[in-house]
């Protein structure tokens, strides 16, 4: 059974993507050595960024914004074809992840040993400890539990078929989904397209499966910088307003794309 | 009342001014046939019923003596060896059959604990300060199952005891209720007999779904018009989610089927 992992990367006026995916790429060929598919809409890939394959594509036809915290600025968000990864994935055993997901160990190795037809988190965390992040974890006025998009393991088969394709339901009929679950935002995202996917292709009944650790998050109000190749520290405000810092030998998702930006830029 | 049936399902269903209790339970009994079409359903109640939904209507044998205190007259009004007391304003949203495997075994099983529309067992205190603050176990009355047993008599005895003599039993309380409910009658009656007695471990057993505000994440108090609902025939879906085991609608007028 083939494997490999697909990225997405579609650059904006702010953050070089394509190069998150290149930086990444390189760190899950190091922990996880499996080849890496970039699906962008870039065509002249720079030579020196090593994807073992790149599926060219156009950029998503409905161009969405999203406020960027750590930039404090409006930006656009290409996000809605990862429900196309189903179709654009060359393996049969295929992990997606988010570009701003920091490979450091091999832990994901894992996931290709669990006889799941389809895996994400059903958990996020804030290493840095604030409670307030655990909201994240339900999303709409009726708190709806999240599923979240950053990592989905899927086998080629008929489930992970149909929550990729309910997911495309949904972002297609993104205004009634919005009603329905009373989501305060306009902006589209896959976390919830996959977790109402999950839960329809389940037979409404949130049992699915899901990856048996938590997501470790670090949130943009975080400052993280790289120590070296697989240790990252971060700087926060503990909740008791307590200056505190960490260092991070693990996979984590970075959520402020500025620090992570200015790391693959200046790697160590 | 004599022994008809092994096996059975009772529903006490006395009226207030504002609620029609019996109503209710002929929706609850219509509920459990659709999963369970040959179960044994009674009803307890005050006012003539000819609903066929139920095997048997019941009259309190001792009469009504208001609100919650009719309670501990289930067990002498019961017409079967293992009964599931279920109250009246639920519905069974899956099966419940399986139950009666798992509490065959006991003498007495009172449920414990309570979720929401989303199967999470529910974390919210707002309506149990009473029992946090005297350190009382988290039953519910809304489903109790015994088997005609010594055990089984001397809890409803201890029940009728507890309601008869409230106002001796609240000073041992800390901020009790003026007039005693039956969740906190059963707790105390719990307590005195032993939890392990009468319940299972936490987590095993029955829990319901409770539709107050503060469990469920409605902005209103009526959840019936803020949510949407399917009736699923059978079975019930909130806000899309399939719901499980018994579906305690509080909105006592809702009628789903």
């Amino acid at each position: 059974m083939t494997q490999g992992v697909l990225l997405f990367a579609f650059n904006n006026e702010q953050i070089d993507y394509l190069a998150m995916a290149a930086w990444s790429a390189r760190n899950i060929r190091r922990h996880l050595n499996l080849p890496t598919c970039v699906v962008t809409n870039v065509v002249d890939i720079p030579g020196t960024y090593q994807f073992d394959q790149v599926a060219t594509v156009d950029l998503p036809p409905t161009e969405q914004t999203k406020y960027f915290k750590d930039y404090k600025s409006v930006a656009a968000w290409h996000n809605k074809n990862r429900s196309n990864a189903y179709e654009l994935s060359p393996w049969d055993h295929t992990l997606v992840l988010d570009v701003d997901f920091v490979v450091a160990s091999d832990q994901l190795k894992q996931l290709f040993n669990i006889d799941q037809d389809f895996l994400a988190h059903r958990w996020a965390y804030d290493i840095a400890g604030h409670q307030a992040f655990q909201d994240n974890n339900w999303f709409g006025t009726y708190r709806m539990p999240m599923s979240w998009a950053t990592i989905m393991c899927f086998r080629r088969s008929k489930k992970a078929e149909l929550i990729f394709n309910t997911m495309q339901m949904i972002r297609d009929n993104w205004t009634h989904y919005r009603q329905l679950y009373q989501v305060s935002e306009h902006t589209f995202r896959n976390d919830y397209a996959l977790s109402i996917a999950m839960n329809v292709v389940d037979g409404h009944t949130l049992s699915t499966p899901s990856i048996p650790w938590q997501l470790a998050s670090v949130t943009p109000e975080t400052k993280l910088t790289q120590v070296d190749p697989d240790t990252y520290k971060i700087e926060y405000e503990s909740s008791d307003s307590k200056p505190k810092w960490l260092l991070l030998k693990q996979d984590f998702h970075a959520m402020g794309k500025r620090a992570l930006g200015e790391i693959v830029a200046n790697p160590c | 009342m004599p022994i008809l049936a092994e096996r059975g399902y009772l529903i006490p269903a006395i009226d207030t001014e504002s609620v029609d209790y019996l109503a209710c339970a002929i929706q609850l009994a219509e509920s459990i046939r659709q999963w369970h079409p040959d179960a044994n359903i009674s009803a307890i109640t005050v006012k003539r019923c000819d609903n066929p939904v139920f095997d048997h209507v019941i009259p309190l044998p001792h009469g009504d003596l208001g609100g919650f205190a009719n309670d501990w007259q289930c067990f002498e009004a019961s017409p079967y060896r293992q009964t599931i007391k279920l109250e009246a304003d639920m519905i069974a949203t899956s099966p419940i059959d399986h139950w009666w495997t798992l509490f065959e075994k006991r003498d007495v099983v009172i449920s414990q604990g309570c979720k929401g529309i989303f199967n999470e067992p529910s974390n919210n205190r707002t309506y149990r300060r009473l029992f946090d603050s005297n350190a009382l176990p988290d039953v519910y009355n809304a489903v109790t199952y015994w088997r005609l047993s010594l055990t089984a008599k001397n809890f409803f005895e201890l029940v009728k005891n507890i309601f008869a003599n409230w106002d001796r039993f609240k000073t041992i309380l800390k901020f009790p209720d003026e007039l005693p409910t039956t969740d906190v009658v059963y707790a105390v009656a719990t307590i005195i007999m032993g939890v392990e007695t009468v319940t299972l471990p936490p987590g095993i057993g029955p829990m319901i779904t409770h539709m107050k505000p503060g469990i469920i994440p409605s902005v209103t108090n009526d959840w019936t018009n803020e949510f949407v609902w399917e009736n699923t025939s059978p079975g019930l879906r909130v806000q899309t989610v399939a719901q499980s085991g018994l579906f305690h609608y509080h909105v006592k007028d809702w009628r789903a089927l």
